[in-house]
């Protein structure tokens, strides 16, 4: 609308190709097209800029381009590195301003209302606005304005960061030949007979009249030409999922020829990460096949993490233990992100590892001894004796002291004396713990009036009970077929041990559950 | 306080014990400790004995405790306490040996010490017996003292508590104070 004070436009030219540098930089050196349908039917639709100086145009065949251009790299359009560089340059631009717009491929409208305050003038922003396109890989344009048109004009003419004054914005456009923005065809041939020269002869015209013979195209290219909006501005935000692709001309049938590969959509998708100020919380990895299939493995890091070594080194690791069937054509790395913690812990607060160095040890612990015993546990809501699991280790992310601890208390050595002879629970240091046997060792047990009276196993246990305790009835699960029901006791052995004992009341069987320590 | 009497930073202690004596209580006392302060601490168990519920009971910051379990596997386990040993930020790690554990080589004791030392990490070493030797600046032995059924004779309705006694065996330029000290464990 025109009540919006300022608006910049950043244009990446020739989207398609800048996408495939963004790729691969090594074409930014050479003369690239990019190509739609198969030889020798293939067309041009778009080539980077030193292809354009060598006279290669949209349009033309693969024969007439590479004739005109020996050395031409060519490449077929790749769908998912124009989308991951269109969001790439949105997050860019976010990092910037909270206010953007995807207007189409390349072209990105930045609100820059309240910024000045915090960047400086137009200059400093536009600049501000190049850099962070830069860091995610694109080479982009910034043009500054009173509208999105306005701006839109300047980000194609004059130097790559070009503030149109408030004053003299209307006569810089009037001299701008039509020519430098694009028309449809129809529309093109229409101003062509009319005699029409630059943006000031549309603008000149009377809007309705132009709309009485052109229609709505015509509208919108009188409202373009003379710098208007009449669109509401579409903020744009970010995706939940965050994505990096990249396809292969070749067909990569070993890791360590996969790992550059990976590296490199990586340290793309962690740039724009660090430009938004996420970090990795999952990622998911796609490899599309030589067969024509996908091989999809997943990732969590012990800690979320933007350093593109370790997750590397991670998905190596799953991809090593977890091998594609054939060779990979393709690869595409979508990440689960959150955000990043402004601090690394509280002033008061102990250190903690590195999130690197964290990574880095639960990833070898998990080599060592596998997944399912690293970990921290996590008590499950039931009553089955010793039903727990074990939840990826975060550092123990959240409150440092709770109710628990109030309630628990800090002191951690109390001593005893008489009263405490009387009342256990007086002055007490803690809980006393248990030792769980895993799984519950099966021993014969002698009872006398229903109570455990003589404990032995086949492995060396032959002992009197001295003391028991119980039974504790317990049950659970009785509506499905995992149903349990037992019998707790504690005994204290004739050899000074004292233990928990079970007996299954569905087989009958005794079991030594645990011993108290 | 007992548990800054026992543990160290950047040295190694070790607690020792038959079953029933009490040093399983003494090890969650200090995870409960160290995790209530918010540091974290890491546990690696080689019977895979360690009760989380219990342990939760006793207090312990289950959040900021790493279990790592090595089923059995000695080797596997030191291992990982050598990893964790060099990962700076953990405050406590605890290594479990569980019953009838072979005694470490003085190399790999030694190891395990410099590699605490560069950490600043306290290393606990828990079992029913001596295995680091003349590596561990401390060793406590662990004893039963009394335990405390609730209710007249043999019918007795529960296990009220359980008394350990604590012996210093070895200081190596540890505090002397800890001496004899007794504690008392409730059910």
């Amino acid at each position: 609308m025109d009540d919006v004070s300022r608006i910049a436009c950043v244009r990446v030219e020739a989207f398609a190709a800048a996408a495939l540098e963004r790729c691969e930089p090594s074409l930014r050196e050479q003369p690239l097209a990019v190509v739609v349908g198969t030889p020798p039917a293939g067309r041009v639709v778009e080539a980077n800029a030193r292809a354009r100086a060598e006279g290669v145009r949209r349009g033309l065949t693969d024969a007439e381009a590479v004739l005109r251009c020996p050395s031409l790299v060519r490449r077929p359009a790749s769908r998912e590195a124009e989308a991951a560089a269109r969001h790439a340059l949105l997050e860019a631009c976010s990092s910037v301003s909270p206010r953007v717009e995807d207007a189409a491929a390349g072209i990105v409208h930045v609100d820059l209302g309240g910024l000045g305050g915090l960047f400086g003038g137009d200059d400093e922003i536009g600049r501000r606005l190049r850099r962070q396109a830069r860091a995610v890989g694109l080479d982009a344009r910034v043009g500054i304005g009173t509208s999105r048109a306005a701006a839109e004009v300047a980000a194609r003419i004059g130097p790559s960061v070009h503030v149109l004054g408030r004053a003299t914005q209307r006569a810089a456009l009037a001299g701008v030949p039509l020519a430098t923005l694009e028309w449809p065809d129809e529309l093109s041939a229409t101003f062509a007979r009319w005699g029409l020269v630059t943006l000031g002869d549309l603008a000149a015209l009377p809007r309705h009249g132009v709309g009485l013979r052109l229609g709505p195209r015509g509208l919108a290219a009188h409202d373009r030409a003379a710098g208007v909006d009449r669109a509401p501005f579409r903020p744009w935000s970010a995706p939940p999922f965050w994505e990096e692709a990249q396809g292969l001309d070749w067909e990569v049938a070993t890791l360590p020829a996969l790992v550059p590969v990976l590296q490199g959509v990586l340290e793309r998708l962690c740039a724009r990460l660090v430009r938004a100020h996420l970090v990795v919380d999952g990622l998911e990895v796609r490899l599309a096949l030589a067969s024509g299939g996908h091989h999809a493995r997943a990732l969590a890091p012990a800690v979320p993490l933007d350093d593109v070594a370790p997750l590397v080194t991670l998905l190596a690791l799953e991809i090593e233990s977890h091998p594609p069937p054939t060779a990979v054509t393709g690869v595409a790395v979508s990440a689960r992100v959150v955000a990043r913690r402004a601090v690394p812990g509280g002033l008061w607060r102990p250190p903690v590892p590195a999130p690197r160095d964290l990574a880095a040890v639960l990833a070898r612990l998990t080599r060592l001894v596998g997944s399912a015993n690293v970990g921290t546990p996590v008590v499950a809501d039931s009553h089955r004796p010793d039903h727990h699991t074990l939840a990826p280790f975060g550092g123990g992310d959240g409150e440092t002291d709770g109710p628990a601890a109030r309630r628990h208390g800090d002191e951690d050595a109390g001593t005893t004396d008489d009263s405490a002879a009387r009342d256990p629970s007086h002055g007490a240091a803690g809980r006393l713990a248990l030792r769980r046997l895993r799984p519950p060792r099966r021993v014969e047990v002698d009872t006398e009036d229903g109570r455990p009276r003589r404990v032995r196993d086949t492995l060396g246990i032959d002992a009197v009970v001295e003391l028991c305790a119980g039974p504790w009835r317990s049950s659970g699960d009785w509506w499905n077929t995992a149903a349990w029901a037992r019998d707790e006791w504690d005994v204290e052995l004739s050899d000074r041990t004292v233990w928990r004992l079970a007996q299954d009341r569905l087989t009958h069987a005794w079991f030594l559950d645990a011993v108290y320590d | 306080m007992l548990v800054d009497r026992l543990l160290r930073q950047g040295a190694m202690t070790e607690l020792v014990g038959p079953l029933s004596s009490g040093r399983t209580s003494v090890l969650t006392l200090c995870l409960r400790t160290i995790t209530r302060r918010g540091a974290l601490a890491a546990l690696v168990d080689v019977d895979h004995a360690f009760d989380p519920a219990s342990a939760a009971e006793a207090g312990v910051d289950l959040r900021r405790l790493l279990w790592v379990r090595s089923e059995g596997r000695r080797r596997d386990a030191l291992r990982a306490v050598d990893l964790l040993a060099r990962c700076p930020g953990f405050t406590l790690v605890a290594l479990d040996v569980g019953e009838s554990p072979p005694r470490l080589s003085l190399g790999a004791a030694f190891r395990l010490r410099q590699a605490a030392r560069r950490s600043r990490i306290a290393l606990l070493v828990v079992g029913s017996r001596r295995v680091i030797g003349g590596a561990a600046t401390l060793s406590v032995q662990t004893r039963r003292e009394r335990l405390a059924w609730i209710g007249p004779g043999l019918s007795c309705r529960r296990l009220g508590g359980m008394r350990t006694g604590l012996q210093v065996v070895r200081a190596q330029g540890a505090p002397a104070s800890l001496g004899s000290r007794r504690l008392w464990w409730t059910t």
